[in-house]
């Protein structure tokens, strides 16, 4: 029973990892991006090309993480342009297709050159035991490394000046421009770091089993149930509706299958949508 | 009183030019199929047009309306043995229920176009996996011959491309007579500001509805009918790239919001299709990058630039 709760939290964190950046992305430029497991699995894949070129791994991992970041910048500079020059509705649909474009360039790309590389971490230890309970250390390991980025990510909103000026886009983005804040500079920002999140969140998926070319649209499709659920403006709520249905996942996958799992998440999100389009969680941003 | 005769004259163009079509195919099957499936992605691509191009409501869930109805018909006439005669109309009937249900809620929610595209797209997610789960009737991945069940009018040959030109050619007469009716002027009205044309005292969720139902009925047609033509379905033949994305593409590609835009869209999307095809798997790739073009520089496709270019009035 722990042992699924356990790995019900640890996958939910790796899904917040992931949504949180379709969240921000959202949030700051109004563009749903469904490319966001195309980011991910792009750092994956440029790490384990690094690995299998005799790179030490965890700097394949620090490198494949910036891969994915230079490929958020050059997205944000010229494909996503045309969606930030128009406002309104006509900014969203943009946005829309142009990832959903760009997730099957990225998919055609990886599968035509990469098809047969994935990514797989293999740990010293396999597990060790915490008060009778034996743990994965590749779990424990994903665990850490999400619970640290969304400690960094929460203290950077909050505590810098560049965190507030970001709410405060999120919250109204007129309003931050009439304070002199520089909505472009700081999307741009904001789309680096929620690639090299995603990637991180690739990464991690690696330790646990392996990270193919082909699973970037099952990627994006979990992250965006989990930002549906947690509320598409809502960061906090984003990490709370991972944890929550990484924890039904696990316990729905050992009790009714994976299969019947699936469609309980994609019910819960079209649900949410009908009943509370905000969000499970969205009382604060 | 706005007259009709640009309409009709390309209506006519489009029944002969495609009737003739086969002659020029020099009776070779495989081009036969081609043409067949292009008169397929028309259709698909008319009804598309009606939800998104004229009341812009994202609906990323073609594919699973026609497979919808696809699956509906094809396991009554396998597991009660109906008649498939009378089992494409309930796969009708359930796809445009589907439609008009999707398009009634998320009216009367007040979903943005963002929230509509997610909530047709999970619906198609879970439309996917409910056929792969439930195996007894569908068969799972490895899908149903249909060959022999259908109507024998359906079976690969001249016969059945006149039969489905005949379908392509009533949607595109009920797209007319729809444009010209008060629905088409709400239409018209909803696509330029809806806001203005709720205060105008048009019905907006009752045209938006109706749109997605008239459109989602049509895509049950085609994909029940496809069913049978095609001699084989499964969850991919329905699934989100071979339907939607093709779908979509060849709407951007011809023009949203027109009559002859479907038409052209599929005559070019077929042939780059049949460009790309030996390139094998790199197709993808190619599709995005169309798709990621047309978004940005190609937005209100060919008919738009023909009229610009042209001045004439092409509908």
């Amino acid at each position: 029973m722990i042992a699924i709760l356990f790995d019900g939290i640890v996958q939910g964190l790796q899904l917040s990892l992931m949504a949180v950046g379709i969240t921000l992305i959202f949030g700051l430029g109004g563009v749903l991006n469904l490319a966001h497991g195309q980011f991910a699995v792009v750092g994956g894949i440029a790490a384990a090309l690094l690995i299998e070129a005799g790179v030490y791994a965890p700097l394949a991992c620090a490198l494949g993480m910036l891969s994915a970041g230079v490929l958020g910048l050059v997205v944000d500079r010229t494909l996503l342009v045309p969606a930030y020059r128009s406002a309104g509705e006509e900014r969203l649909l943009l946005g829309l297709l142009i990832t959903l474009g760009l997730s099957f360039v990225v998919n055609g790309y990886l599968d035509f050159k990469y098809a047969d590389i994935s990514l797989t971490l293999n740990l010293a230890t396999p597990s060790f035991n915490v008060g009778g309970i034996t743990i994965r250390t590749a779990s424990a390991v994903a665990a850490l490394i999400a619970i640290v980025a969304f400690v960094l990510l929460f203290a950077f909103l909050k505590g810098t000046l560049l965190g507030k000026v970001i709410r405060s886009i999120i919250q109204n983005e007129v309003g931050a421009g009439l304070c002199g804040i520089n909505p472009g500079r700081i999307r741009t920002v904001i789309v680096i770091m929620s690639a090299m999140m995603a990637a991180l969140g690739g990464i991690t998926q690696g330790l646990f089993s392996s990270l193919g070319t082909e699973m970037g649209n099952e990627l994006t499709s979990y992250a965006l149930i989990v930002t549906v659920v947690g509320g598409v403006r809502s960061i906090n709520g984003t990490l709370a509706a991972g944890v929550l249905l990484g924890i039904v996942n696990a316990f729905a996958s050992y009790y009714v299958g994976a299969y019947l799992t699936l469609i309980i998440l994609l019910g819960t999100a079209a649900l949410t949508i009908l009943l509370r389009p905000e969000g499970l969680f969205a009382h604060r941003t | 009183m706005k007259t009709y005769l640009a309409d009709y004259v390309t209506l006519i163009l489009v029944a002969v030019v495609l009737a003739l079509m086969p002659l020029g195919l020099g009776g070779s099957a495989y081009y036969l199929r081609l043409a067949t499936l292009m008169l397929i992605y028309m259709a698909y691509a008319v009804a598309f047009n009606i939800i998104f191009g004229h009341t812009r409501q994202l609906f990323l869930c073609v594919g699973a309306l026609a497979g919808c109805s696809a699956y509906i018909s094809v396991v009554l006439v396998m597991k009660m043995s109906l008649s498939a005669w009378a089992s494409i109309p309930v796969g009708i009937l359930s796809a445009a229920v589907l439609g008009g249900v999707f398009s009634y809620v998320s009216v009367r929610r007040g979903l943005g176009v963002i929230f509509v595209g997610i909530v047709t797209l999970v619906s198609s997610m879970i439309f996917h996996n409910l056929i792969l789960g439930l195996r007894q009737w569908t068969n799972g991945e490895t899908g149903i011959e249909t060959k022999g069940l259908g109507p024998a009018l359906l079976a690969p040959g001249l016969g059945s491309y006149y039969a489905i030109l005949g379908v392509l050619m009533a949607s595109l007469v009920l797209y007319h007579l729809l444009m010209r009716s008060r629905a088409g002027a709400a239409f018209r009205a909803i696509a330029d500001d809806e806001l203005a044309a709720e205060l105008a005292g048009i019905d907006v969720t009752m045209y938006k509805v109706l749109a997605a139902t008239v459109g989602s009925a049509l895509i049950g047609a085609i994909g029940a009918i496809y069913a049978y033509y095609g001699g084989f379905i499964n969850p991919t033949v329905y699934g989100f790239v071979n339907v939607d994305i093709a779908v979509l593409v060849t709407l951007l590609l011809g023009g949203m919001g027109t009559m002859l835009g479907p038409v052209i869209g599929g005559v070019l999307f077929t042939i780059l299709d049949e460009i790309v095809r030996p390139l094998g798997r790199i197709n993808v790739l190619v599709y995005g990058v169309l798709m990621v073009l047309l978004v940005i520089s190609f937005r209100h496709g060919l008919v738009a630039l023909l009229r610009k270019l042209t001045g004439a009035r092409i509908p």
